[in-house]
């Protein structure tokens, strides 16, 4: 128990030193792209603490406090489900207990608790990010529960433990390679769940500056910020585990997800923002048939 | 309809001056008793759908508001001008807010920085830009801003020394170039 | 709904961890985007790659929440005193103020305008002034190392200043304000 309780702990502190630092290198990646020198590495960590310790005296309702406390726990949620190396039996976590479905919902039960909270905020952008938001999350759960299928399917398990192992001879044996067009639409939905940019419509800096967000200031902030990077590399290593072959060890973890994190930024910083409905309908149908083909050739 | 509005000048039966005539451009002066026959009578036979603006000039020594009405044809951007002279107490203006929405939003204005009245402008008392001004309208010209500036918002701090090089050099004893420089020194 | 509770000053018995504070704040500043007078047009180039204010951790916020820094960036109108009162108080402590140009610090070119304050550090309290009209990006950069190096010493007290001498700064804004409406405090 004491082990369980400590392993825990120690990775979700990790987790969140990892994807802070992975926010980080972001903000100067993208810096970089547009010819600036970009802040330092360690500027997430002084916001983070800065807003940590500055003073807050807003309140608007239960939901508004409990907000960020749903978005850490959907985020740890996730990361303590999924199993992070492969065959290491030091840190397990929960691994063994859950499989993909219920990773899923815990993904899900994050975004709809920032909602809730966004929503007793009663600014009106706030709301109108919300209702985009979740008319967007409906529409890649779609294409998402479409690759879930695909994986499910072609390999006969929802347990992630043993997705992970079905991949462990060589690299052609990585979900990347069996089913391609699977691994794209995953990717595809993978920009909106960072809010990237052909999608990030929740945030949108220029229209609805901040989207959710607006109202909540200081130390809510900065929970908000955690549970954002948590969940970034919750995903992530979710990512690593279903496509490319999870980590047969901390090295090749942080490679990984590492490089993985860096591809919505790509994409970000080239492409302007989809309208609203533009978004939904290329969410709707391009992953979905990408995944479509997939199914095809196993059912075949 | 023609597009001039040459035929309505020389058809109306009162006095109308023209100050310049050009390419797209008419402006003429009228007394006020014609203002709205005029501005109508453009509207309806040569097609000058829009009040581009109205401004006033306050003259002062004549007495006077004198009111500009900029009136517009979209069809081939001709512009008919028309200004007129009103008395400065107790100005009245006739209104055309019911043809020209944009005329309500113009005449507030008018109101606030001038205290022109305008009859059956139904928001003329709204606050347009000052925010609960009660002294004289601003833009008159009988209206001493500096004095009211100093009274409200207090006197302005200066510096004491009005030359730069005497101020930095008593502030920081750093300029000592000689004052004018030689021709060889530049 | 307001809350009518009247701002507090917190006590500092954490000395050592306001040290370790101070230097996130310094390295951290966030700004709200709110623009008046001139000046907002020469905010625009610090984004860019030439001026990147972003190496020094200073970024725009588009809300007052999150910010620390308001920047009032030319002259203040009294209609807009009104609203920058709003967003200086909706900000959390501790805050900040940069005033630029020559209008805030004496009225500038508009010294005898019938509608622009004079002297801003009667209504709020102004922790750094950029002169110039307008200063140029460089110079408001300089004037945020001057900020960061305030707060570092810990000197940047204009908000405590605010708390303390609350009515005074009221009966300055009331004065001006003919058609006071506000609230007690904006929170
Ligand atoms: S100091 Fe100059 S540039 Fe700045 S607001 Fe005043 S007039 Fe405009």
């Amino acid at each position: 128990m004491t082990h369980l309780l400590l392993s825990i702990t120690v990775t979700t502190i990790a987790a969140l030193a990892w994807g802070l630092l992975l926010g980080g290198i972001s903000r100067m990646v993208t810096a970089r792209i547009h010819g600036r020198i970009g802040p330092r590495l360690t500027q997430n960590y002084i916001d983070l603490w800065k807003l940590f310790r500055k003073k807050s005296s807003i309140h608007h309702g239960t939901m508004f406090w409990l907000a960020p406390m749903f978005r850490i726990a959907g985020g740890a949620g996730v990361l303590l489900l999924v199993p992070l190396i492969v065959g290491n039996t030091v840190i397990v976590n929960m691994s063994f207990s859950g499989d993909l479905l219920l990773v899923v919902y815990f993904m899900f039960f994050g975004c709809l608790g920032m909602a809730l909270g966004a929503g007793d905020s009663g600014h009106p952008y706030a709301v109108i990010a919300v209702s985009r938001g979740l008319a967007q999350m409906s529409s890649y759960e779609l294409s998402f529960s479409a690759v879930i299928l695909v994986l499910a399917a072609g390999l006969k398990t929802l347990s992630i433990e043993e997705i992970v192992m079905a991949q462990q001879d060589g690299i052609l044996s990585w979900n990347l390679f069996r089913y391609p067009f699977a691994t794209v639409a995953a990717l595809i939905t993978f920009l909106p769940m960072q809010m990237a940019y052909p999608f990030s419509i929740v945030l949108a800096p220029q229209e609805i500056p901040i989207g959710p967000p607006t109202e909540y200031s200081s130390r809510l902030l900065s929970f908000m910020f955690s549970g954002r990077a948590l969940f970034g590399v919750a995903k992530l290593v979710l990512f690593v585990n279903l496509f490319f072959g999870g980590a047969s060890g901390w090295v090749s973890l942080l490679i990984k997800t590492f490089l993985l994190y860096m591809f919505p930024i790509f994409v970000s910083s080239v492409f302007p923002r989809f309208r609203t409905e533009q978004s939904i309908r290329f969410l709707w149908f391009v992953p979905t048939s990408l995944a479509a083909i997939d199914l095809l050739r196993i059912m075949i | 309809m023609e597009k001039q509005p040459q035929r309505i000048v020389s058809d109306s039966g009162f006095e109308i001056e023209v100050v310049r005539k050009d390419e797209g451009y008419f402006h003429v002066r009228v007394s006020r008793a014609n203002v709205i026959e005029l501005i109508l009578s453009a509207k309806q036979r040569c097609g000058k759908n829009i009040l581009q603006l109205i401004s006033v000039v306050d003259r002062i020594e004549d007495d006077i508001f004198q009111l500009t009405w900029i009136l517009e044809d979209t069809a081939d951007s001709s512009v008919f001008i028309v200004s007129a002279d009103y008395p400065r107490e107790n100005c009245s203006v006739p209104t055309f807010g019911d043809i020209w929405p944009t005329a309500v939003i113009f005449e507030r204005e008018l109101h606030e920085m001038y205290g022109i009245e305008f009859p059956g402008n139904p928001r003329q008392y709204e606050d347009f830009l000052l925010e609960g001004w009660k002294e004289l309208p601003p833009m008159r010209r009988d209206f001493d801003t500096l004095e009211y500036s100093i009274r409200t918002y207090g006197e302005r701090r200066k510096r004491i020394h009005t030359d730069p090089r005497k101020f930095i050099a008593e502030t920081t004893g750093e300029w000592d170039t000689p004052v004018p420089m030689k021709d060889e020194d530049r | 709904m307001y809350c009518n509770k009247l701002p507090e000053i917190p006590d500092d018995r954490k000395k050592i961890w306001e040290k370790v504070d101070n230097m996130a704040r310094a390295n951290s500043l966030w700004v709200t985007a709110f623009g008046t007078g001139c000046g907002a047009i020469e905010l625009r180039p610090l984004h860019t790659s030439r001026f990147d204010m972003e190496r020094f951790g200073i970024a725009m916020r588009p809300t007052p929440r999150q910010a620390d820094v308001l920047i009032i960036s030319g002259y203040l109108a009294v209609k807009t005193l009104k609203r920058v009162i709003r967003v200086y108080e909706q900000i959390q402590d501790p805050k900040y103020i940069i005033a630029l140009g020559s209008c805030t610090m004496n009225g500038g070119m508009y010294y005898d305008s019938y509608n622009t304050l004079n002297i801003l550090d009667r209504y709020i309290p102004v922790d750094v002034y950029v002169n110039g009209c307008m200063p140029r990006p460089e110079a408001i950069i300089d004037g945020f190392s001057l900020l960061m190096k305030k707060i570092k010493e810990g000197k940047a007290e204009g908000w405590k200043n605010y708390i303390e001498n609350l009515e005074y700064y009221r009966e300055n804004q009331k004065k001006v304000i003919s058609n006071w409406d506000l609230p007690d405090y904006n929170w």
